[in-house]
């Protein structure tokens, strides 16, 4: 009757412990708010900092100030989520996509003249050539994600220090910068709905189709999806190229925001987008990597900077702000459902 | 066996009176066992009758109902036994897995037990010089050749075995020394199991080296050849109970045969009562929906099928056949769903369904699916269901496609198909939205089954579906299944090594020993004994 072998232990165990709990549980865990609990924070964070300095936390230039300036990071979060999703936990190179794909745009544009919209194809394309080696590396020869990434990362770098001398590239052609950073619509730059619009086709590709349906089973268990007719490794394929080709589109969202373009452009983005991804997971659908989590998670972190940047404190607070929030993301699910990452972990 | 040898020196470990119930299950019913010091004492007995849960009483695993007495050289030893005690008491265990990690060395496997140690001995350093030196001397002591810096997984089967002996005979070698008490036993469960027949002598060289040191062997086994070789004394096991304690030179083994299988063919007079019921019942569950027409129903025959064990088999399956596979671990049968399915790829064969030849070496999951082929795999928590889904995704996760029209995805409509199917299947509790994990073994391996029976298919290729299920979701189990491929036509492959069950659902089981199929069995010739005596007699045949 008992099955022998590890696998089928924590299952067990979970569900031996799974009553007693039920039957004492909080009043946050009978009406489900657990789900929320960022929402909630984030709406008594509002209210505080609101209550505290109203006059420029309550502005339209703070909130324009908010959406706008995390629509980087908010694309390289959709990208970071499309590999994450399928269970390959780590794709550490899309940072660098991200910043070879500016730089490439930078220096295709400004060193060679290049038309703005041919510069920006480039740009894609280069991250695209890395989601293409990931891919070849991660699916086709079966390599762990954390170590080949961890590679492509490096690589990338270097190959971004070579094609810009080292260098900081600019100005990128300022119609570039109007169409993303310098026009609004509704006060709101127009590169937060960009993002928005990522945001959407992500999310209903995700929710709303059988596409994304099996990505989330394939996330679980990549056997149950094989043994299911799915096709694992194509799918999973396509996370890579896609979320390589979507931070290159926020590669040219960050160079048309900043204008000139960095070497480590891509590389100080990708912690907080991580962050964003797992902190989003315990929200809305708790233990499954969502694309609407995500969402609140950018903004949750966003606004909870920008606030305590009001209020004038150093900006290494934020930094503790941002750390506190990914334990708790790893931690909450623990104490909610024990899901995915316990499962993560004992893989 | 005589009492003289008794009075002289206790024997190494006596268990006197073991029973041990699960449920309504008595798995043990008063077993005494003896294994004497420098004595080997076989233990057979059919799928189900005892081996594998006396072995567990022993190794601490199961705690048997009170009554039952152990006693080690004479000395009682209080039972249950806490897990890990058994090692303090002079047993040694080598299961059919070996439990060796096969990327470390040959050397890192043969010490590994002796680095469980907590405390400062944990830091204190390791002299691999040293134990370069004392594992070659080990090994000679067994006169068994190994490279030390060798991989483990790299060894054949046949090598590894021993080694995983060795290394136990060692353990025990250590406590006597570390004790100074005499006795010791060495438990082997299944050890030749995949073992080729000329390698099956090496092992038991190691055997009798082992033996030579003085330890006892109790040796769990099919393979009545082997047994008999190797063996003092056997035990046999019928339903819990100790039927015979005989001198293995005796008896030949056919009579061991007759005494594992017992003469007395079990009554199965209750069986058509309960058929007809469950036939009633199961006319509604799973009728034809509206625009599902029932199909014309098509044999499948598999043809010349090679792959490891399995030297051109080929069988066919009727329209609405429920075919029993049985064979013992290693017969080639455990295999057949996963080949069939293209989980994992055959060398070559034909797969004939409904007038299409499929090139079995060419299938894949993606493939089957689409042809509605479905496995049901033995191990539902790794290969069968995405335990952190919610039950009404597993249960749809096969007809998903067919809900998504005009970019919607008709999450309503799969979520209502789920709850249809988890009345149908009496799936409880009746919650889609709760967490597969959540859910009993029963009503996991009903929610599997639903998942598969949705997608219509054309073969089912079910491995072990009742494992881990308890008896009362068993008989759904078989009774969803025999309405499906009643109602349906579908033609059903049973593999189990479970032999009471496929004599009870099948229309037809051929065993397969070795690959090959050596007996079929219908109608009234079909019983679990006669599945039983087939698989083994035809195991000492084949060697």
């Amino acid at each position: 009757m008992s099955a022998p072998h590890g696998a089928a232990a924590p299952p067990e165990a979970g569900r031996q412990k799974e009553p007693p709990q039920r039957a004492r549980r909080s009043a946050v865990r009978r009406l489900g708010l657990s789900r929320y609990t960022i929402v909630i924070v984030f709406a008594a964070m509002v209210i505080a900092f609101g209550i505290d300095i109203p006059s420029t936390f309550l502005s339209i230039g703070n909130l324009s100030n908010i959406l706008g300036s995390q629509a980087v990071l908010f694309i390289l979060v959709m990208a970071v989520l499309l590999p994450t999703i399928m269970g390959d936990f780590v794709d550490l190179s899309l940072g660098s996509s991200l910043g070879l794909s500016a730089m490439t745009l930078a220096v295709v544009n400004v060193q060679h003249g290049t038309n703005v919209v041919l510069a920006c194809l480039a740009g894609i394309g280069a991250a695209l050539v890395v989601g293409l080696v990931n891919v070849f590396f991660v699916v086709y020869f079966d390599n762990d994600p954390f170590i080949v990434t961890l590679g492509t990362m490096t690589i990338v770098q270097g190959v971004i220090y070579i094609i810009s001398g080292n260098n900081s590239v600019g100005i990128v052609s300022t119609s570039l910068s109007d169409w993303v950073f310098n026009n609004d619509f509704l006060s709101i730059p127009l590169e937060f709905y960009y993002g928005l619009a990522i945001f959407l086709v992500v999310w209903y590709v995700l929710s709303f189709t059988p596409v994304g349906q099996k990505a989330l089973v394939i996330g679980q268990s990549r056997e149950v999806a094989r043994l299911t007719g799915v096709r694992v490794n194509r799918q999973r394929a396509w996370a890579f190229i896609l979320g390589a080709g979507i931070a290159g589109i926020a590669g040219i969202a960050y160079a048309a925001t900043n204008g000139t373009v960095d070497p480590p452009a891509g590389s100080t983005l990708i912690l907080p987008a991580f962050a964003a991804v797992f902190l989003g997971a315990t929200q809305i659908k708790p233990g499954r990597i969502n694309a609407l989590g995500a969402l609140i998670a950018v903004y949750f972190l966003a606004t909870g900077t920008a606030g305590l940047q009001l209020l004038g404190t150093q900006s290494y607070y934020q930094q503790i702000f941002y750390g506190v929030a990914l334990v708790a993301a790893v931690t909450i699910p623990k104490a909610n459902r024990d899901r995915i990452f316990k499962k993560k972990r004992s893989a | 066996m005589s009492v003289g040898e008794q009075a002289s020196a206790p024997p190494a470990v006596e268990l006197r009176n073991i029973s041990k119930d699960f449920g309504s299950n008595q798995a043990l019913d008063g077993v005494d066992l003896r294994i004497g010091q420098g004595e080997v004492v076989g233990l057979v007995g059919q799928n189900g009758s005892g081996k594998s849960t006396l072995v567990k009483v022993l190794s601490g695993v199961h705690d048997p109902e009170p009554g039952g007495r152990l006693f080690v050289s004479g000395e009682e030893v209080p039972l249950p036994l806490a897990p890990g005690q058994a090692s303090e008491i002079g047993l040694s265990f080598v299961y059919q897995n070996l439990a060796l990690a096969g990327g470390l060395t040959v050397l890192e496997n043969l010490t590994l037990g002796q680095r469980i140690t907590g405390g400062a001995r944990a830091w204190s350093p390791i002299n691999w010089l040293r134990e370069h030196k004392r594992a070659a001397a080990v090994l000679d002591r067994y006169d068994v050749r190994l490279d030390l810096d060798q991989h483990t997984g790299q060894l054949a089967p046949v090598d590894q075995a021993r080694l995983a002996i060795v290394r136990a005979a060692e353990d025990l070698r250590r406590y006597r020394t570390r004790s100074g008490h005499k006795h010791s036993v060495l438990v082997l469960d299944e050890p030749t199991v995949f073992l080729p027949e000329e390698d099956v002598e090496h092992l038991f060289d190691v055997i009798r080296a082992v033996v030579a040191e003085g330890a006892g062997v109790l040796f769990i086994s099919h393979d009545l050849v082997a047994v008999r070789s190797i063996t003092d004394r056997v035990v046999v096991l019928r339903d819990g109970r100790v039927v015979a304690d005989v001198a293995a030179g005796g008896y030949d083994e056919a009579a061991l045969v007759d005494l594992i299988v017992g003469t007395s063919a079990r009554s199965a007079a209750s069986a058509p009562a309960e058929e007809a019921r469950a036939a009633a019942k199961l006319a509604p569950v799973i009728s034809p929906g509206p625009g599902d027409a029932p199909l014309g129903g098509e044999s499948v025959a598999i043809e010349q099928l090679v792959d490891g064990r399995l030297t051109g088999l080929s069988f066919e399956i009727g329209a609405g056949e429920i075919l029993g596979m049985a064979g013992l671990i290693g017969s080639g049968a455990e295999d057949l769903p996963y080949l069939l399915f293209g989980a994992r790829q055959a060398d070559r064969g034909t797969l004939r369904l409904g007038g299409k030849a499929l090139s079995i070496g060419g299938l894949s999951p993606q493939r089957s699916v689409r042809e509605r082929i479905a496995l049901v795999p033995a191990d539902r928590h790794v290969l069968g269901l995405g335990e952190q889904l919610e039950l009404w995704e597993n249960i749809v996760m096969l007809v998903e496609d067919e809900h998504y029209r005009g970019g919607v995805f008709h999450r309503g409509e799969l979520v209502s198909l789920a709850r249809e199917a988890i009345a149908r299947f009496e799936i409880r509790p009746p919650q889609a939205h709760a967490v597969t994990a959540t859910f009993s073994g029963g009503n996991q391996q009903k929610a599997l089954l639903a998942k598969w029976l949705i997608a219509r298919p054309r073969l089912l290729l079910l491995h072990e579906p009742t494992q881990g299920v308890d008896v009362g979701a068993r008989k759904d189990i078989y009774r969803f299944v025999k309405s499906a491929a009643a109602l349906s036509q579908m033609a059903v492959l049973w593999v189990t090594t479970d032999f009471g069950e496929l004599a009870e659902v099948c229309d037809r089981v051929i065993v397969l020993s070795e690959g090959r199929p050596v007996a079929t069995l219908t109608g009234e010739g079909l019983s679990d004994d006669a599945i039983t005596t087939a698989a083994l007699r035809q195991i000492r045949e084949a060697r």
